[in-house]
């Protein structure tokens, strides 16, 4: 079972709630959100807001919410959308451009990454992110994940797949 | 939040969670999901259960997941739902198991649900939105008298609304 919450130097991740519904609508309405296929309607944010609660409820783990200083600043985790893919993905995401530039993503990121890898000994998790990405593309890197040349998902057209292997201890 | 268990002669209404999903998934990937903008790809069914699941966290309330007293299984999901696009809130349900039809399984689950949104809630009126072919729906809808709103504010031009009586004409 994943931690309902993780601390880290600077933030608390915890499981998205009611009251973050404000911050995540203001980035799908942003043109943040144009790599994962928004800018996004209310309608279309609210829904997927619940599925990113849902997810938890109905796999036990999920993404977590950033939070900096009592404000959800963006959300980060595993996700395992039911479509025949045996590996989870990693993903993260900040909400706004104040709160980039100061390796939150990056900070964030590491620790969800070291508890399921070191914690609950997941071994790979894939990280799909769009070519154009390319502070994405950084983080993953300083995460030690590799590109693959695995073709793009249905649901996720053009992006480029990374594979994070567990270090298995000498 | 804690949500409620509602009780019923043969029925458990409850928040839904992993133990519906296969039932979910087979009904939004089959040919019965028809009136609700179906059939999904398995992906798309599993982020529309997860989005049920999730709007109870939301909203503190939402569908429940109608399970069979005797055996658990999961028969459909019936309750208050009120997503970012609706202009009011709505009575819903789907019978997902075609074998459970006829048997007034819908009928019991809602009037369940409705007296918790009407008295736990503390909702002043409900509306129920159906598709003008779901002929079944239209008239699980008239037996809890609901009637037909033409006046009503709708989410798409494709449903009709019906209204549900309010609390003081159930009493």
């Amino acid at each position: 079972m994943t931690a309902a919450t993780l601390q880290t130097r600077r933030l608390t991740l915890r499981q998205p709630q009611a009251s973050d519904l404000p911050a995540y609508a203001a980035y799908c309405a942003s043109e943040r959100s144009h790599f994962v296929g928004g800018p996004f309607t209310e309608a279309r944010t609210f829904d997927r807001f619940a599925a990113m609660i849902g997810h938890w409820a109905i796999r036990g783990f999920g993404r977590y919410v950033i939070v900096h200083e009592g404000r959800p600043i963006g959300h980060v985790g595993p996700l395992a959308v039911h479509e025949g893919e045996e590996v989870p993905e990693l993903s993260w995401t900040l909400w706004d451009a104040e709160s980039e530039g100061h390796g939150f993503a990056t900070e964030a990121a590491q620790a969800v990454w070291t508890h399921l890898s070191k914690d609950l000994g997941w071994s790979e998790m894939l990280v799909r992110i769009q070519p154009e990405n390319a502070a994405s593309i950084r983080l993953a890197e300083k995460l030690g994940a590799e590109r693959t040349e695995e073709p793009a998902p249905d649901h996720y057209h053009g992006c480029l797949t990374y594979r994070l292997t567990a270090k298995v201890p000498a | 939040m804690t949500a409620p268990v509602l009780e019923t002669e043969r029925l458990i209404l409850r928040r839904p969670d992993d133990r519906d999903t296969d039932a979910a998934i087979a009904f939004l990937t089959g040919e019965r999901s028809r009136s609700v903008g179906g059939p999904l790809s398995l992906g798309q069914a599993w982020r529309a259960h997860a989005k049920m699941v999730g709007h109870w966290t939301l909203r503190g309330f939402g569908l429940f997941a109608v399970t069979e007293k005797e055996t658990g299984r999961t028969l459909g999901i019936s309750g208050p739902y009120y997503p970012a696009d609706w202009p009011e809130k709505e009575l819903g349900w789907h019978i997902w198991d075609a074998a459970s039809e006829g048997k007034g399984i819908a009928y019991e689950a809602a009037l369940a649900a409705r007296r918790w949104a009407y008295g736990d809630l503390g909702w002043p009126t409900a509306v129920s939105y159906i598709d003008p072919s779901n002929a079944r729906s239209i008239a699980l809808a008239e037996r809890l008298g609901a009637r037909l709103d033409t006046a009503a504010e709708r989410p798409d031009d494709e449903c009709v609304v019906y209204r549900h009586p309010g609390p003081e004409g159930l009493q």
